[in-house]
C-alpha cells in the first residue's frame, strides 16, 4: 500500500512536472532582418502575455533560405520561422513544412486573410504556410516637385500617360531632378513594381497554376514601351540602369525624382528618417486606368515533425488579434487580416490606407521554382528586364525570357 | 690465375630492403601531418564534390542519383560556355596589364634609390586589402553619382553629363580591369623583384663589359634568367583570374545584362542562388580540369632547358 502511494505521489509530481513544461514550452523563430523593425517587438509582446515563450533569431535576409533548408536537413531547424512568402512553394514541395490546414481552417477570420499569402502558402491543395507580415507596392509622387512643375500636389496619376506627362513636367525642372525612377537591374525589385502594370492591364506572369509562363503578351510589351519611353526621354536617372536593388528606395529619398513605384515599406522609412520629403501615395495604375500590387512580405511557416501545432495556434491567433496585428502596423508591416485592417492602421500616417487598399488586392506569383525564375541575379527576368529597358532588341529578349522561364518552370514539374 | 677485382662487401638484400623500408616508413611518418591536412581539406571534400556532381541535388529535396547527367546538361548551357569564354578573354587581358605594369615597376624598385622603400610599400599596399572591400571601393569611385570619376570629370568639364561606367560593357570591363592591376601589380612585383635580385651582378657587369646595351642585358640575360619566377607568377596569375568572381559579383553584379558573368559566378549562381548544388558542382569539377590542363600547358611551356 505505502509503494503505491508513493508510486502515485511521484507520477502526480511527474505530472506537475511535464504540466509545468508545457506551460513554459519554449520555441525557436527565426525571421529575416528585413523584419527587425517589427518582429522583436511582437514577439516580446506575445511573450509578456502567453505561458508559451518564443526565442526569436533574426537572419539576414540574404541567407535565410540556405540557412533554414541547410538546418533542416541537418535536424536543427527552428520551430517556427518567418520566410519570405515568395519561398513557401519551394520549402512546401521539399517536405520542410508541417501541414497547416486544419489549423487555417480552424481560424474564424481564415477568409479574411491575405489572399496572395495564403496562395503561395498552399502546396498541392494543403497549406503549408499562413501570413505573417505584409508589404505591398504602390506609387510615391513628390509633391514638393509637382507642385514646382505646375502640377497638383494632391492628385496622383491614373494611367500611364498621366504617369509619362508628370514625369516630363517633373523632368522639366533641370538640374539634378528627373521625373521618375526604378531599380533597372533589380529582378526582385522590378517583379514587386512592374509587375502591377501588367496585372492592372489584364495581362498575367504564370498561369495554369503557376506551370506556364505569360511573358510574351501584348501587355507586357505595352509595359515595356512605356518604360523604354521613360528611359528614352532622359526622366529615368543614369544611374538606374545599373541599380542592383541598393538604390531601390534610395532613389526617391534623394528629393530629386518625381514618381516611383516602390513598397508601402517606403512610407514609414521616408516619415522617419527623410521628413523633408513631401510624398503622395497612390496605386500602381494599368495602360488606360485600373489598379494592381505585388503582395510581398513573408508567410509563417511551421518545421514539420515538431508536434507543436497548438503553440503556433497560440502564437498566430496574437498575430491575428487587433493587438497583433497594430503592433505590426506600427513597426512597417501592414495588416495581414483584412477585416480589422483599417482598425489596425487607425492613428498611422493616412497614407497607409492606400496601401492597405492596395494590398487587399495583392497578387503574388506562385511557383516552386520562383527564385529561379524572377530572384537570381542571372535568372530569366532579371536578364529579359536589363535587356528590354536598356538594349536593343526587345522582341528577342522577350521570346528568350519566355523560352527560358518555361522551361525552369517544366524541369520543376518532372 | 689472375685475381678478380672484388665489390665492396654489400648487405644481404633482405637487410638492404628492410632498412629502405625503414627509411620510407619514416619519410612518411614526417610527410604524414601535411598530408593529413590535404587529405582531410582537399581530397576529401574533392572526392564529395565529385560525388555531388553525380546526383540532382537540390537544396531543398534529397538527391537523385543521376550517373554523368550534370555533365550532359553542362554542354548544352550556353550561359556556361559564354561565362567561360569570357573568362579566358579576361584572363588573357588582365594578366598582360598586370605584367606589363608590375615588370617595369619591379625594375623601378629593384635598384637601391632614394625613397625605395617608400615606393615598395606604396606598390604593394593595395594587396594587403581584401578582393571584397576593394571591389566595394571601387563600387562606390565608380558609382555615377555618388562615386568619384563620374562626376569628377562631370564637374572638369570633360563630360556633358555624368556618364554611367557600368552601364556599357567596355567600360564596366576596363574599369575592373584597372582595378585589378591596380590590387595585384604589388604582388607580382614582388615576386619578380625577387627573381631580379636572383640574377648575380657579375654577370650582368661582364655583359655590360661586353658593350650589350640595357635592350641586349633585358632580352639576352634578365629574361632568360628570371624563367622561373615569370612562370609562378604567370601561373599564379591565370589561376587567379580564371577564377575571378568578387569584383564582377560586387562592382557589376553580371552587368551590364549579364556580360560579365564569369564562370565561377556562373557556379555561385547555379549552386547558392538556384541552389542546383549538384549541377553546381560539376561545374566547379569541369572547371578545375580546365585550370589543371592549363597549368600544365603552362608549365611545359615556360620549362626551362635545364628542366625546371
Amino acid at each position: 500500500m505505502r509503494i503505491f502511494r508513493i508510486a502515485a505521489l511521484a507520477a502526480a509530481a511527474l505530472g506537475v512536472l511535464s504540466g509545468s513544461a508545457l506551460a513554459q514550452q519554449k520555441l525557436t523563430m527565426w525571421s529575416r532582418s528585413s523584419s527587425e523593425a517589427f518582429m522583436p517587438g511582437l514577439i516580446k509582446a506575445f511573450n509578456e502575455t502567453h505561458k508559451t515563450q518564443i526565442e526569436l533569431q533574426i537572419v539576414p535576409s540574404s541567407e535565410m533560405v540556405q540557412k533554414y533548408a541547410t538546418a533542416a536537413a541537418g535536424g536543427s531547424a527552428p520551430d517556427f520561422v518567418s520566410l519570405d512568402l515568395v519561398y513557401a512553394p519551394a520549402f512546401a514541395k521539399s517536405g520542410t513544412l508541417e501541414d497547416l490546414t486544419d489549423l487555417a481552417k480552424s481560424l474564424p477570420y481564415f477568409e479574411h486573410l491575405s489572399k496572395a499569402h495564403i496562395g503561395t502558402g498552399t502546396y498541392d491543395g494543403r497549406i503549408y504556410a499562413l501570413p505573417m507580415s505584409a508589404d505591398a507596392s504602390v506609387l510615391l509622387w513628390n509633391k514638393k516637385l509637382f507642385k514646382q512643375a505646375g502640377l497638383d500636389p494632391d492628385k496622383g496619376p491614373t494611367n500611364w500617360a498621366e504617369i509619362e506627362a508628370d514625369a516630363a513636367k517633373v523632368n522639366a525642372l533641370g538640374g539634378d531632378i528627373r521625373g521618375f525612377y526604378f531599380a533597372g537591374a533589380c529582378g526582385g525589385c522590378n517583379a514587386f513594381t512592374f509587375m502591377p502594370l501588367i496585372w492592372a492591364s489584364g495581362g498575367d506572369i504564370l498561369v495554369d497554376g503557376g506551370k506556364r509562363a505569360a511573358i510574351d503578351t501584348p501587355q507586357m510589351h505595352d509595359a515595356i514601351n512605356f518604360y523604354r519611353t521613360l528611359v528614352a526621354k532622359g526622366y529615368v536617372p543614369e544611374s538606374a540602369k545599373t541599380d542592383s536593388g541598393k538604390n531601390f528606395f534610395g532613389g526617391f529619398a534623394t528629393d530629386k525624382v518625381g514618381l516611383s513605384p516602390i513598397g508601402a515599406f517606403a512610407i514609414g522609412n521616408l516619415v522617419k528618417n527623410y521628413p523633408q520629403v513631401e510624398f503622395g501615395v497612390t496605386f500602381i495604375p494599368g495602360k488606360d486606368g485600373g489598379r494592381a500590387s505585388f503582395a510581398g512580405g513573408d508567410n509563417f511557416v511551421v518545421t514539420a515533425g515538431r508536434d507543436n501545432l497548438a503553440a503556433a495556434k497560440e502564437f498566430l491567433e496574437f498575430v491575428y488579434s487587433i493587438e497583433g496585428q497594430t503592433l505590426l502596423a506600427k513597426g512597417g508591416s501592414l495588416p495581414t487580416r483584412s477585416d480589422i485592417a483599417a482598425e489596425a492602421i487607425k492613428g498611422l500616417d493616412e497614407r497607409y490606407q492606400i496601401a492597405t487598399e492596395a494590398m487587399k488586392m495583392g497578387r503574388t506569383p506562385s511557383s516552386p521554382v520562383y527564385n529561379d525564375v524572377f530572384n537570381s541575379s542571372t535568372g530569366p527576368w532579371k536578364q529579359m528586364l536589363n535587356e528590354v529597358f536598356f538594349g536593343t532588341d526587345v522582341d528577342g529578349s522577350v521570346a528568350k525570357a519566355q523560352a527560358s522561364m518555361q522551361s525552369i518552370l517544366d524541369a520543376a514539374a518532372d | 690465375m689472375t685475381d678478380t677485382p672484388q665489390l665492396p662487401d654489400r648487405p644481404p638484400r633482405r637487410l638492404r630492403t628492410a632498412r629502405q623500408r625503414r627509411k620510407q616508413l619514416v619519410g612518411l611518418l614526417f610527410v604524414a601531418p601535411a598530408l593529413c591536412l590535404v587529405l582531410l581539406f582537399f581530397v576529401i571534400p574533392l572526392g564529395m564534390a565529385f560525388w555531388m556532381s553525380l546526383h540532382n541535388w537540390p537544396l531543398l529535396g534529397k538527391p537523385r542519383f543521376i550517373w554523368f547527367g550534370n555533365y550532359s546538361r553542362l554542354f548544352g548551357d550556353a550561359q556556361f560556355w559564354s561565362s567561360l569564354r569570357f573568362t579566358v578573354y579576361y584572363t588573357l587581358i588582365v594578366t598582360v596589364a598586370i605584367f606589363s605594369v608590375a615588370f617595369p615597376l619591379a625594375l623601378f624598385v629593384e635598384k637601391a634609390r632614394p625613397l625605395t622603400k617608400l615606393y615598395r610599400t606604396a606598390f604593394f599596399l593595395p594587396v594587403v586589402v581584401g578582393f571584397g572591400s576593394a571591389s566595394l571601393l571601387w563600387a562606390w569611385l565608380l558609382d555615377v553619382d555618388s562615386g568619384l570619376f563620374s562626376p569628377a570629370a562631370y564637374w572638369l568639364g570633360l563630360t556633358a553629363q555624368k556618364i554611367n561606367l557600368l552601364a556599357d560593357f567596355d567600360t564596366t570591363f576596363w574599369s575592373i580591369i584597372i582595378m585589378v592591376v591596380w590590387k595585384t601589380a604589388g604582388f607580382n612585383m614582388i615576386i619578380l623583384l625577387t627573381g631580379l635580385q636572383g640574377i648575380s651582378t657579375e654577370v650582368q657587369e661582364a655583359a655590360r663589359m661586353d658593350g650589350a646595351s640595357p635592350w641586349q642585358r633585358f632580352r639576352r640575360i634578365t629574361l632568360p634568367l628570371m624563367r622561373r619566377t615569370i612562370a609562378l607568377a604567370l601561373i599564379l596569375s591565370v589561376a587567379g583570374s580564371m577564377l575571378a568572381f568578387d569584383q564582377f559579383y560586387i562592382i557589376a553584379d553580371g552587368g551590364p545584362q549579364n556580360s560579365t558573368i564569369t564562370a565561377v559566378y556562373w557556379i555561385f549562381s547555379q549552386s547558392f542562388m538556384s541552389f542546383h548544388l549538384g549541377y553546381g558542382a560539376a561545374l566547379s569539377m569541369v572547371l578545375l580540369a580546365i585550370l589543371v590542363v592549363i597549368s600544365v600547358v603552362q608549365l611545359r611551356l615556360l620549362r626551362s632547358p635545364e628542366g625546371m
